[in-house]
């Protein structure tokens, strides 16, 4: 049994598990590259280290470097937190020689899960469906892809084997257009997981991307937490999560058939901790796995938000060797969570990354909202890491409650300094689609534009334009004070200094 | 003070009468104006009416965000417009094109080389950042010159790539 844990992360995840960590009265140990020294994560911690300089390969790769930290601060066990070394068999593995827990499932169950190929494969021979592509066929090269692209049909998804995320992923609807993307989808493999090899899905029209939280304690026994819909997605990046799902909604017996699956393939590969399970439901409820994500996921407080469970304490619970506290049957969802990850991006600029330092912030807070953040004022954004800057969730009794009350945190919430898109889910609060639940993973991409969104909104130029010109007149008559010369007392030099001090 | 603020096409005279009041288009307005805490926050109260707004230049406008809805707006005095109203159709109409950095990043990939005749549209970079690749496109039909960057540079936000004649 541990008593001190080493996060092996950054960012909101970090502070977290922190906070989980705190809450058990475990310790806690932060690791840091050199562009975090005065990230969040690092200040909350009881002990901090640095691993390296900013890029991520010197610095979060170093799986060496932390066990090497973990053993001389005498840590029990590592929480991995979502990216960098999460889902990485050989950094569980070592670990484990190193005589740590591993906050996350065995090595066996990550190697499993994570070749995408060998995952479907592995659930298919548990009964569980898969969509129809080139699983468990290993490493194909175009001239064979080529071939068998017709028979799977069109259109269809190139995806890396060793992917997620949306990286190394590209859509093709003709035989035409695919050796270009293949070729971009081996590129971009490449260089995000050194793994070029590529594989063929089938695309389901319409789908829904819906996916089911696990939980399970190595002692047999293994639950779900319901499901989450995140098909608000952008180039396959989710944007948006909610739970329960609108699609399914009062379907109860839907809703423990998937379930269900999802606890079978959970087993299919002697699962241990928390894990999701992700399904592509078309229109008519059939639904099919897709990836086993064996680890923590971005999304999890939705969740927590209505279960009432905290997942990440559960997964130390669970590392300490504890068997779950909860049957399947004590797990019900109460209300309704969405959260917004809001990240770094324009979204007046085709969501091109934002970098720079946070010159004011202010959260939104109230009733029923919770902000998981890793930034302050002050703080760089820097284009090292993912551009997430936090998650806005909220809870409400009905879906109608937490949309108005999303939409009202989001009024509230400031970020200046970087572009952030706020405005973006502000304009998706207002989608009658969004708020009749009528979407699917293309709806971002298909139907909805931020520019027409604000274009059938009431919009209120005079006001905008009394702004503006208020704001141009300040900033003309301030310059005007500097100008003026000989009129006044102190010399021009220290004026500048103090306008240029005002202007900062 | 009196000011020419255009807004999408649409042509607002402000005239800033004092501290108190403002006309938009001849129309009196009572204001309380006030920028909070030394942020490019702006408090605005137009007859008892409250807005909370982010003003911020970007080149030669100002960008405003309230309530969810960005504005875009260019701001000029009389003389100003005067001088750009003389100017007008005498300015280059096909200026060359400096491909400028969007955001401080990793160059991934160059597909096009100097000389290159290139199309509206076409991919003139591929720039990664964030974990994210972005592909660079042109806005104009041209020649592609003066290649500053090669594959796997580190560039800065703003620092200019290549240019388009």
């Amino acid at each position: 049994m541990f008593n001190k844990v080493l996060i092996a992360n950054r960012g909101e995840i970090a502070v977290r598990i922190i906070r989980a960590c705190r809450e058990l009265g475990l310790q806690t140990v932060a690791v840091y590259s050199d562009a975090d020294r005065q990230s969040l994560h690092v200040r909350h911690a009881d002990e901090a280290y640095r691993l390296g300089p900013a890029p991520s390969r010197d610095s979060y790769l170093r799986g060496d470097k932390i066990i090497e930290i973990a053993q001389k601060c005498g840590v029990g066990a590592i929480h991995p937190g979502y990216g960098f070394l999460a889902e990485r068999a050989d950094f569980a593995e070592a670990c484990h020689e190193a005589g740590l827990a591993f906050v996350g499932p065995n090595p066996s169950s990550i190697a499993a899960m994570g070749d995408k190929a060998v995952a479907r494969a592995t659930v298919s021979r548990a009964g569980v469906k898969v969509v129809p592509g080139t699983e468990g066929e290993g490493a194909l090269r175009d001239d064979e892809l080529l071939a068998v692209a017709p028979a799977i049909g069109f259109p269809l998804l190139v995806k890396a084997t060793a992917g997620g995320g949306g990286k190394g992923m590209r859509e093709v609807n003709n035989l035409e257009s695919m050796p270009t993307l293949l070729n971009a989808a081996r590129r971009e493999a490449e260089a995000s997981f050194g793994d070029g090899n590529v594989y063929l899905e089938k695309l389901v029209e319409g789908a829904r991307h819906i996916e089911i939280q696990i939980l399970a304690d190595g002692q047999d026994n293994v639950i779900h937490l319901g499901e989450r819909e995140c098909s608000i997605q952008r180039r396959h990046q989710k944007l948006l999560e909610e739970s329960p799902s609108p699609f399914v909604g009062d379907d109860e017996e839907f809703r423990q058939k998937i379930g269900a699956v999802a606890v079978r393939a959970a087993q299919a590969v002697n699962y241990v901790n928390a894990g999701t399970i992700e399904f592509l439901v078309d229109k008519s409820k059939n639904f099919y796995f897709l990836e086993m994500n064996t680890r923590l996921q971005v999304e999890h407080p939705v969740t927590e938000m209505v279960t009432g469970i905290d997942i990440v304490k559960e997964q130390m619970r669970i590392a300490r060797g504890r068997c779950l506290r909860h049957k399947q049957e004590d797990i019900h969802a109460n209300g309704w969570a969405i959260e917004c990850r809001i990240n770094a991006e324009d979204p007046y600029n085709n969501f091109i990354p934002s970098t720079g330092r946070i010159t004011h912030t202010l959260l939104p807070t109230g009733p029923g909202v919770r902000v998981d953040t890793g930034v302050y004022i002050g703080f760089e954004v820097s284009p090292y890491y993912d551009s997430l800057i936090s998650k806005l969730i909220v809870w409400g009794e009905t879906r109608g409650e937490a949309i108005l009350r999303m939409r009202r945190s989001l009024e509230e919430y400031k970020i200046l300094g970087v572009h952030s898109n706020i405005p973006f889910h502000q304009r998706l609060m207002d989608s009658h689609r969004f708020m009749a639940g009528q979407y699917d993973t293309r709806f971002v991409e298909e139907r909805f534009s931020i520019e027409e969104a604000e274009e059938g909104k009431e919009s209120r130029p005079e006001i905008a334009a009394i702004l503006a010109t208020l704001v141009a007149h300040r900033q003309t008559e301030r310059a005007a004070h500097v100008i003026q010369r000989n009129e006044r007392d102190t010399s021009n030099w220290k004026w500048l200094s103090r306008w240029e001090r005002l202007r900062r | 003070m009196k000011y020419v603020t255009t807004i999408y096409q649409r042509e607002f005279i402000i005239d800033i009468l004092d501290e108190h009041q403002v006309s938009v288009d001849g129309v009196t307005y009572q204001i309380d104006f006030m920028p909070i805490g030394d942020q490019p926050v702006y408090s605005l109260v137009v007859d008892g009416h409250s807005f909370d707004a982010h003003v911020y230049p970007n080149e030669d406008t100002w960008q405003v965000i309230f309530l969810g809805a960005l504005y875009t707006a260019s701001v000029e005095d009389e003389r100003e417009k005067r001088l750009r109203a003389a100017l007008a159709g005498r300015v280059a109409e096909h200026a060359d094109y400096h491909l400028k950095a969007p955001m401080p990043g990793m160059v991934v990939s160059i597909p096009v080389h100097e000389g290159q005749v290139i199309q509206k549209g076409d991919v003139l970079a591929v720039l990664e950042s964030m974990k994210m690749q972005n592909e660079l496109r042109s806005p104009r039909d041209g020649k592609v010159t003066r290649v500053r960057v090669k594959v796997g540079d580190r560039v800065e936000q703003k620092e200019t790539m290549l240019s388009v004649v």
